[in-house]
């Protein structure tokens, strides 16, 4: 697959932006910090009423037929605005799993529903700092699960869930209807994404795959899940470089403007650098979908775009001086939307492994 | 298979076909005279083989194909370590030049086709001891002389100097305008009376850069390849001219599957090193890296073969690169431990690390330090504002020392 877009790929772009930058401020997203689970209606409004959450769903269940690249693209517009809550990633990620793992009753129960966003979906296979844990927190027993998935982002509000168990002595993947399941709200620094912790006390959960294909069945979900969120990073970090750029041309000091001093310039040309690396392994792993390499080109992209976007908040304020770190100037924003992206399906530690494995011939 | 993959698969046939004759293993153990005579003869059947100038009109030799065909040869090429780079800089630069700018059209055929044949080789003396990055601060002066000008001053850093027959200079003709509009740009002979070469010993044990001294040497008007005070814009086409080359996202170090094999073969605390979790770190972050530099490269070849111009962030390759290669190398003598001071000055950069490590401040500095390439992306790309230039519009001979 081709990795230069096409017209009606950067039709998409164009139109996401541009709807985007007209729905989203962050007059609206500050106050979303200081209160615990509620996100941005408007952004995941404009989602539905666009199409994105049918974006790269099958065509035979209302979704639109497209793929990685063309949600990769939106979820870059989307780290540009800051998007107002983690549902496109989550549903997208919970659709693909009832796609790729479900039966045909489930995918004609779920995937409507998710397409039009009338559902919204979480994924819990982390338990702390195993992202895809040998021995999960929750277990599931003659169909039933039990236990608590801690920290899944969005699960304060989703619908349904794909959860990552322990099964009688083998892992499991299941597909849960969250109703009359408890979720206790996680205050979090970045409190939009709807973070919270699932107790499961003997709810049904159906089984997607089992054992070994249970695991590998994840590890896809994730890295589809973290090539979206990839591109949403190296949005946050691309529109971080210009924020910074543009204050320091106009930002003067000792008689000229600060983008003038090397110690400034080059520590923009460096974001440079990083968002251009992390937009080109953006675009060859979503083009990698289906291939033997996908794993491997997903880790790298995930991998070089959280350093791109913490890297860009770290050094945009840095380069604002005491105006950066004030709260309605809002830059904070991004340096919260860069942990919390950076946490959420995997860190970085858990995808240099996935990696070094690879690289190593110790994974199939 | 499109044309360009069926000129791939001809390159990559031909050069496979040389291997045995002028690749590596053939190089191995010869003294440099020897291995640039090699160099001569595989120049010659490239030549004869329809593979030099492949981007050179048809009239001077050249093959009049595109850039595309001769990067995609390059990086075919590349894989074998044949004994191509005594030519490197007088093909890529000052005979392109040439062929551009020279003026007696007869001459230049003459020349262009011995260069192309590896007969004769072309440097190129920019820079000085006085300025590298600030090339327009050069001192190196040509002064009128009967019909011509006499040149006196000094170059450095020139690379196969002490093999060329012909070089292309830029040089101050007149010291009482503003510094780049001063200059003026010839070829001269190298085998001139006045010109002495001296080549200086680098860090790594090679000396292919040169000192060269113009003591009184005397040329005549047909020498000279730009207006008269035009010198810096034609300088800047030559540094122009080769801004599609190929490219190698191992910064002209190892490739990364060799870090890979050592941190396999190597026990550390009695596990294999690759098990280590610092070690498993640089090796994540330079294949994302490298990935990365070569998806840029892909989709630059895919917009030029679309006839697109491909966008600034090719930039980025020899700046993120090298100095990755530089820290990698260093690692990779860490996990050698005392096994890690062997060194073999001939070793290939490409296959050895302690190679690798001692040349690679060279590519972090040569044909654009790290600094200048940092300037470049934040002025060219960014916009943002030049550095503060005291020379700036004062006349040369009026800037303070």
């Amino acid at each position: 697959m081709t990795i230069l877009y096409d017209e009606g790929q950067q039709a998409i772009a164009t139109e996401s932006r541009r709807v985007l930058e007209a729905r989203i401020s962050k007059d609206a997203l500050l106050p979303l910090l200081e209160s615990v689970g509620e996100y941005h209606r408007p952004f995941w409004d404009t989602a539905k009423e666009q199409g994105w959450t049918a974006l790269a769903l099958p065509e035979a269940h209302d979704g639109l037929g497209l793929g990685l690249i063309e949600l990769g693209l939106i979820a870059h517009q989307a780290g540009r605005s800051l998007s107002g809550a983690p549902f496109l990633t989550s549903g997208f990620g919970t659709a693909k799993a009832i796609e790729l793992y479900g039966s045909d009753a489930q995918k004609a129960r779920w995937l409507p529903k998710l397409a039009s966003g009338e559902s919204i979906g979480a994924i819990a296979f982390a338990a702390g700092p195993d992202t895809l844990p040998a021995q999960p927190d929750v277990t599931l027993t003659d169909d039933r699960l039990s236990g608590i998935a801690r920290g899944v982002s969005g699960g304060l509000a989703a619908n349904v869930a794909i959860v990552l168990a322990n099964g009688p002595g083998m892992p499991v993947l299941a597909l849960v209807d969250l109703t009359g399941v408890e979720r206790t709200a996680v205050p979090s620094f970045d409190n939009s994404r709807c973070v919270a912790n699932l107790g499961f006390a003997g709810v049904r959960a159906e089984t997607l795959a089992v054992g070994t294909a249970a695991r590998d069945a994840a590890l896809h979900i994730l890295a589809l899940q973290a090539v979206v969120t990839a591109h949403e990073q190296t949005g946050g970090a691309e529109v971080l470089m210009e924020i910074a750029r543009d204050y320091a041309l106009t930002r003067r000091a000792f008689g000229q403007p600060i983008g003038a001093f090397q110690s400034v310039k080059h520590r923009i040309a460096e974001l440079y650098g990083l968002v251009e690396l992390a937009r080109a392994n953006c675009i060859h792993a979503a083009s990698r979908e289906g291939a033997a390499d996908f794993i491997t080109a997903a880790a790298a992209a995930r991998l070089s775009a959280t350093e791109a976007y913490d890297t860009a908040a770290r050094d945009c304020v840095q380069i604002h001086g005491g105006i950066g770190v004030t709260w309605d100037l809002g830059l904070h924003l991004h340096m919260r939307r860069a942990r919390s992206l950076a946490i959420e399906q995997g860190s970085s530690l858990f995808w240099e492994d996935v990696l070094v494995d690879r690289l190593a011939g110790e994974a199939a | 298979m499109s044309d360009l993959e069926t000129y791939r698969a001809k390159a990559a046939a031909w050069l496979a076909s040389m291997a045995p004759t002028y690749g590596r293993e053939a190089r191995k153990g010869l003294a440099e005279a020897d291995d640039l005579a090699l160099g001569r003869r595989y120049q010659k059947a490239k030549f004869d083989a329809g593979f030099a100038g492949i981007n050179w009109p048809t009239e001077y030799g050249g093959q009049g194909l595109g850039h595309l065909e001769k990067v995609t040869f390059d990086a075919e090429e590349m894989k074998h370590g044949f004994p191509n780079f005594y030519f490197g800089i007088s093909l890529g630069m000052p005979v392109p030049v040439l062929m551009q700018f020279g003026s007696d059209r007869d001459f230049v055929k003459e020349r262009v086709l011995k260069a192309l044949q590896g007969e004769e080789i072309w440097c190129q003396l920019f820079s000085e001891p006085s300025g590298g990055s600030d090339l327009a601060g050069l001192r190196t002066k040509a002064e009128p002389d009967g019909n011509g000008w006499k040149i006196n001053g000094q170059k450095v850093w020139t690379s196969w100097a002490h093999y060329s027959d012909y070089g292309v200079i830029v040089v101050r003709t007149d010291p009482t305008v503003p510094k780049h509009k001063g200059l003026t740009y010839f070829w001269v002979d190298m085998k001139a009376p006045g010109v002495t070469v001296r080549p200086i010993k680098l860090a790594g044990g090679d000396s292919h850069v040169n000192e060269v001294f113009f003591d009184d040497v005397k040329i005549s008007d047909d020498h000279r390849m730009s207006p008269v005070g035009g010198g810096f814009a034609v300088a800047i086409t030559t540094l122009m001219i080769e801004r599609y080359v190929a490219t190698d996202s191992a910064g002209f170090g190892p490739h990364l599957d060799l870090f890979v094999d050592l941190a396999k073969d190597t026990l550390l605390n009695g596990k294999p090193a690759i098990e280590d979790g610092r070690i498993r770190h640089q090796i994540a972050r330079n294949h994302a890296m490298r990935s990365g530099l070569d998806s840029i490269n892909v989709r630059a070849r895919l917009m030029m073969q679309a006839g697109m111009i491909p966008g600034a962030e090719g930039s980025l390759n020899k700046l993120v690169a090298v100095r990755s290669r530089q820290k990698l190398s260093e690692l990779a003598i860490d996990l050698q431990g005392s096994d890690g001071f062997a060194f073999d000055e001939h070793a290939s950069q490409k296959e050895d690390w302690a190679s690798s490590w001692i040349n690679a401040p060279t590519g972090r500095i040569a044909g654009g330090s790290d600094e200048t390439l940092l300037n470049t992306i934040a002025e060219k790309v960014l916009g943002l504002p030049q550095d503060h230039r005291p020379d700036k519009g004062i006349p040369f001979n009026q800037i303070p020392a």
